[in-house]
């Protein structure tokens, strides 16, 4: 093993265990943890970008290959670093007028197509099928997401929940019990998304508890065991100093 | 002046937005090559706009130090933290390994980077066993429903469930591909079409937050 | 106060005990109950299954580090696969913080099923855009990405062979922690470019991807930890979604009693104010 990976090993238990201990209190230590997260990951993005932007996609591509007109987007790009400037922040305007009008080009016929035609093209789908040699069959099986009735299920929930945000309408009468459908079909997909969110956080703990659980090998030198000890440690005298401290002032 | 300022970039957004969304439906190559080009144009200023994002940070902690404002220990840590990595990261080129040896900012992202931002993310496991406990409760018939559909797919999910109550585990498939699937359409297809709708309305103008920076 | 009121306002600290017990012990003491495989999974590992050798795989890590625990090891097993069928796979991402790991995976499983670089996969690395860049990969990868992640140049690559844009990929799978994911790169990839897709995705995410899955636009759907541990099975290749199954199990049932114990403690006290405050009248 290593010296840099044994070190690396006590470093990230280390950390770890600083923003662990906000499940306790907020203290210093995971405050410390908290602002090294935010640097280290702003000075990642930093090389990051420089080495992709600035490198490959402009300085190779115009030095070595003679793209020129790459110069364009580097003018435009420039232009936005106007913002910091108070006198002539209004020309980076003219930066962000040409992106957020190409994004909003591009965006308008491709979300069309793909979420509102083809979605809707899914949900209006013949509800008997046509089985050559059986006839017109209703296929009545639950566990299908496929089958005629779900497809009847489908089309009943997608209705319902657009109706109920549509709110131009006043929902009384034969409204109030579409609505009231729509929303039934709504608390259920919430269930199944709060389902889902605890399932997702729960595997998120799971995966950082595996690694402190293999970091407690002793071929690292048992960073886990040692630095708990030293963390609670740290915890009781923090706590035992803030007590102390509080009588004192009385 | 109010030209220069207000108009033009309407103008610009105005012309580029029907140009790219009328391109869609022109398969000429020439259109293409407009296509090509500009989205690798949308790439390089996609990096400046991260510079604009990072900088700002920048400043704000600049000034909590300067003032020396409660926490500005903390700024300094944060400091060091981006300057350290910065440096790390131009000094070893910008990669993490080379030829399969891990660089000085390979270990940076490795043992710092990514515990950091993973353990960030784990503690909230315990904040939503927390909120679930003291929150979710049946108040309603509609908060009944949703607490139930939420058990039976939190039952049906996981192997223990589908050992203890086999039924469980179809409930929730069919939970999740029929209901759920059925409700987030429709979710979709509204919020698609509030995007397009907005969309439209920034093109031709109605709509101009966006522009910010300066006085009208 | 009564022992239900107790209960009710419980230390946090308690529950976060509750829940830290729970996911500590099935790491340490596993049981392995046996897993089902849903037809969503089956879908990515049916079509990949069915490529021809030397067919094109492109697998986008759209992730960063806060979601490496459920994608990481989708991302293992998809490699795995992709590479024990010999095909061509390239590999990127979209998310700027994920681009070290994303390297590290890729050249690990190259490493272990004996895979060559630039000639049985290539990894792209990471450029800003994230929409522009699909676009732009589905007009010409060559101008999206001139030089793989080590610098090299893309065009003469072996591995990317008959290879212009992304009309050319046999079938792409994005493993998505938000966006960019799933969705942009069937809005602004398959809907133009008209590749076959599958995705992957946190189990935040997954239930907002089942209308894609039901009509067709994407052929499978990996959600979460409990997908990445049915690949795995798949596959014939265990890893670390199968051995945190164990402990997915535990917390859900430590939830689901919390969850049922509150709604107890809840309607008894209810039905106390109701009763004293009829005794009262």
């Amino acid at each position: 093993m290593s010296i840099e990976l044994i070190i690396g090993a006590w470093v990230a238990t280390g950390l770890t265990l600083f923003i662990f201990t906000f499940l306790y209190k907020d203290n210093p230590l995971f405050k410390l943890a908290e602002n090294l997260y935010v640097g280290v990951s702003v000075g990642y993005t930093i090389v990051k970008t420089y080495d992709t932007v600035i490198v490959q996609l402009i300085w190779k591509p115009i030095v070595e290959h003679g793209e020129w007109a790459l110069l364009i987007p580097v003018a435009i790009g420039m232009l936005m670093l106007t913002r910091y400037v108070p006198k002539a922040a209004w020309i980076s305007r003219y930066a962000f007028a040409f992106i957020v009008g190409v994004g909003s080009g591009l965006a308008i016929p491709r979300t069309i197509s793909s979420f509102i035609l083809k979605q809707i093209e899914d949900t209006v789908r013949p509800l008997l099928t046509m089985v050559p040699g059986e006839g017109v069959t209703f296929t009545w099986s639950l566990l299908n997401p496929a089958s005629s009735l779900n497809s009847i299920i489908i089309l009943i929930g997608v209705s319902s929940v657009l109706f109920y945000f549509f709110f131009s309408v006043e929902h009384t009468g034969p409204g109030k019990v579409v609505a009231r459908t729509g929303i039934m079909f709504l608390m259920i997909a919430f269930g199944a998304a709060f389902g889902y969110t605890v399932m997702a956080r729960m595997s998120l703990l799971i995966g950082r508890l595996t690694d402190l659980v293999e970091f407690t090998d002793p071929s690292y030198g048992r960073p886990s065991l040692w630095l708990l000890g030293l963390t609670i440690l740290t915890l009781v005298v923090m706590a035992r100093r803030s007590t102390g401290k509080q009588p004192k002032e009385e | 002046m109010i030209f220069l300022r207000r108009q033009v970039p309407l103008l610009i957004t105005l012309i580029t937005g029907l140009v790219f969304a009328g391109q869609y439906y022109v398969p000429h190559p020439a259109s293409e090559q407009m296509l090509t080009s500009v989205t690798k144009w949308l790439q390089i200023i996609g990096g400046f706009a991260l510079v604009l994002g990072v900088s700002s940070l920048f400043h704000v902690h600049a000034v909590k130090i300067r003032r020396k404002e409660a926490g500005w220990g903390y700024s300094f840590v944060l400091y060091i933290g981006m300057l350290g990595t910065i440096a790390v990261g131009l000094w070893a080129n910008g990669k993490e390994a080379v030829d399969g040896t891990m660089t000085a900012f390979g270990w940076v992202y490795n043992f710092m980077m990514v515990p950091l931002q993973s353990t960030m993310f784990a503690i909230l496991a315990f904040f939503i066993a927390s909120a679930a406990y003291r929150s979710f409760r049946a108040r309603s018939r509609e908060a009944a429903v949703l607490l139930i559909a939420a058990v039976i797919v939190m039952m049906g999910r996981v192997p223990l469930g589908e050992y203890l109550i086999p039924l469980s585990g179809d409930l929730s498939q069919w939970i999740l591909n029929v209901l759920n699937a059925s409700v987030r359409r429709a979710i979709l297809i509204g919020v698609s079409l509030g995007t397009v709708a907005l969309s439209i309305k920034i093109i031709f103008g109605m709509e101009r937050s966006y522009l910010g920076g300066g006085k009208e | 106060m009564t022992f239900t009121e107790r209960m009710l306002k419980i230390d946090r600290r308690i529950i976060f005990l509750v829940i830290g017990v729970c996911t500590l012990l099935p790491l340490l003491y596993p049981v392995g109950l046996p897993i089902k495989i849903s037809q969503e999974v089956r879908g990515v590992y049916d079509h990949i299954e069915s490529l021809p050798e030397g067919s094109t795989f492109l697998l986008s890590l759209d992730f960063d580090p806060a979601s490496k625990p459920e994608l990481h090891p989708q991302s293992i097993s998809l490699l795995r696969h992709a590479f024990r069928k010999n095909l061509r796979v390239i590999a990127l991402t979209l998310w700027v913080s994920g681009t070290g790991m994303a390297d590290q995976v890729v050249t690990q499983v190259a490493r272990e099923m004996g895979k060559e670089n630039g000639k049985d996969y290539v990894f792209l690395g990471w450029s800003p855009g994230g929409t522009a860049v699909i676009i732009n990969m589905g007009q010409d990868l060559y101008g999206a990405f001139p030089a793989d992640y080590n610098g090299k140049s893309t065009k003469g690559l072996p591995v990317l062979q008959g290879v212009q844009s992304l009309r050319d990929v046999n079938y792409a799978v994005s493993l998505g922690a938000g966006r960019p994911g799933v969705e942009e790169w069937y809005v602004f990839g398959r809907d133009k470019y008209k590749f076959e897709l599958g995705g992957g995705c946190t189990g935040v995410m997954a239930p907002g991807l089942y209308p894609l899955l039901r009509s067709g636009q994407i052929n499978g759907l990996i959600g979460g930890l409990r997908g990445a541990a049915e690949y795995e099975i798949l596959i014939d290749q265990k890893g670390k979604a199968v051995a945190g199954m164990d402990a997915q199990s535990a917390t859900h049932l430590a939830i689901i009693v919390l969850v049922i114990m509150c709604n107890l403690f809840y309607f008894s006290s209810r039905s106390r104010a109701r009763q004293q405050g009829q005794a009262g009248a």
